[in-house]
């Protein structure tokens, strides 16, 4: 199956970044020049597991004649293997990336919840743990895609280190949530401070089904992401793809602070009023120092 | 940097918004790509010109002055 959504290049060969770190006179983004070595571990660990991503399958297959039971294996699999939520759907070619092309079936999404307490801790400890988490869930990805060979099917794992499938339109369609102004997928309980793993199988499964709880309606008046923006960077219209809402960030002003600084960026995640259920006080203390500092603060929790 | 939104056009008339895009040759780029994929033959691609997002901008009016809630 083709991909047909575009998937916008990393670092220095996303040609916005190119051009604004180049327009500096610098030929790399401060930030990633200034990663600290305990980030730089984590992003070479999930490239050092890029390799180990597809491999021999068994020749003696498991014959799946009930793929719910089966289905449930995998799940508790990825749950022992650290997920914090496991969901399967059908791909479709809106979930690959343009250009790339998966034959598999089906694909298998895996989600680390961040410490949402690190944000008392400042930049730093909040990008340790988001890098944290993208690590463990290349580890979790690598491992699951492995199991699923082992049983006698194909299985590729996806992961920060090599992937051809898009996070957001699988999330949406396992049921994990919906997308926010922020362009982040929130879910009722870890809000959007989660990360993603996927492997992509023919082993026979049962699919999820998309889940909705008003998020997309909530953040048309909400609002505290786009008015936390140190850059303004996210807008107040938005676009419909594929039938879903979605507020296009504007790169040009996100990158003055996400990548062209030192500091870490997560600013937009961190403000969204969806994690106050299972950090409450954490997040009532945050938005007490925004608003501090002038930033707005959601009306009630 | 010129900001542009492709969109696909449905046989249907339905518009779904591919992206933005930061340069016309990017966007181009990525017209180009789709329109070579048999299955998408039948949509037809437009790039625009991405004026909502940019009225959408508070400029000088932005977070740091919001009123207090």
């Amino acid at each position: 199956m083709r991909g047909i959504t575009p998937r916008r290049e990393q670092g220095m060969a996303d040609p916005v970044l190119a051009e604004m770190v180049h327009a500096t006179g610098a030929t790399e983004s401060r930030h990633f020049a200034a990663l600290k070595p305990v980030i730089q571990a984590y992003r070479a660990s999930w490239v050092k597991l890029a390799p180990y991503r597809d491999g021999p399958v068994n020749s003696q297959r498991v014959t799946v004649d009930d793929p719910a039971p089966m289905t449930a294996q995998i799940k508790q699999k990825a749950k022992e293997l650290g997920a914090d939520m496991v969901g399967v759907c059908r791909l479709q070619p809106h979930m690959i990336d343009l250009g790339s092309e998966v034959v598999h079936e089906f694909v298998i999404a895996c989600c680390v919840a961040e410490d949402y307490e690190k944000v008392t801790e400042g930049a730093d400890a909040v990008e340790e743990e988001a890098m944290r988490t993208y690590a463990q869930c290349t580890e979790i990805a690598t491992a699951l895609a492995a199991y699923i060979r082992q049983m006698g099917y194909p299985a590729i794992a996806h992961h920060n280190g090599a992937s051809e499938v898009q996070a957001i339109p699988i999330f949406y369609q396992v049921g994990f949530g919906e997308l926010g102004r922020h362009g982040s997928l929130i879910n009722e309980e870890f809000g959007a401070s989660f990360r993603p793993g996927f492997v992509t199988t023919d082993l026979p499964l049962v699919e999820d089904q998309p889940r909705e709880f008003g998020v997309q309606d909530f953040c048309m008046h909400c609002n505290v992401c786009q008015r936390n923006c140190p850059g303004d960077a996210i807008p107040q219209d938005h676009v419909m793809t594929h039938g879903i809402k979605r507020w296009l960030i504007d790169l040009e002003k996100c990158y003055p602070y996400s990548r062209l600084r030192d500091e870490y960026c997560h600013l937009c995640v961190d403000v969204c009023p969806y994690i106050v259920k299972s950090h409450p006080e954490t997040y009532k203390a945050f938005m007490k120092e925004r608003k501090q500092v002038g930033y707005k603060t959601p009306k009630t929790y | 940097m010129e900001k542009l939104y492709v969109n696909e056009i449905r046989p249907d008339g339905a518009v779904s918004t591919i992206g933005l895009f930061y340069s016309r040759a990017e966007a181009e780029k990525i017209v180009a790509m789709l329109s070579d994929i048999p299955e998408q033959a039948a949509c037809r691609y437009e790039i625009v010109q991405a004026v909502r997002h940019v009225l959408a901008e508070r400029g000088a009016q932005r977070a740091q002055t919001a009123p207090e809630e």
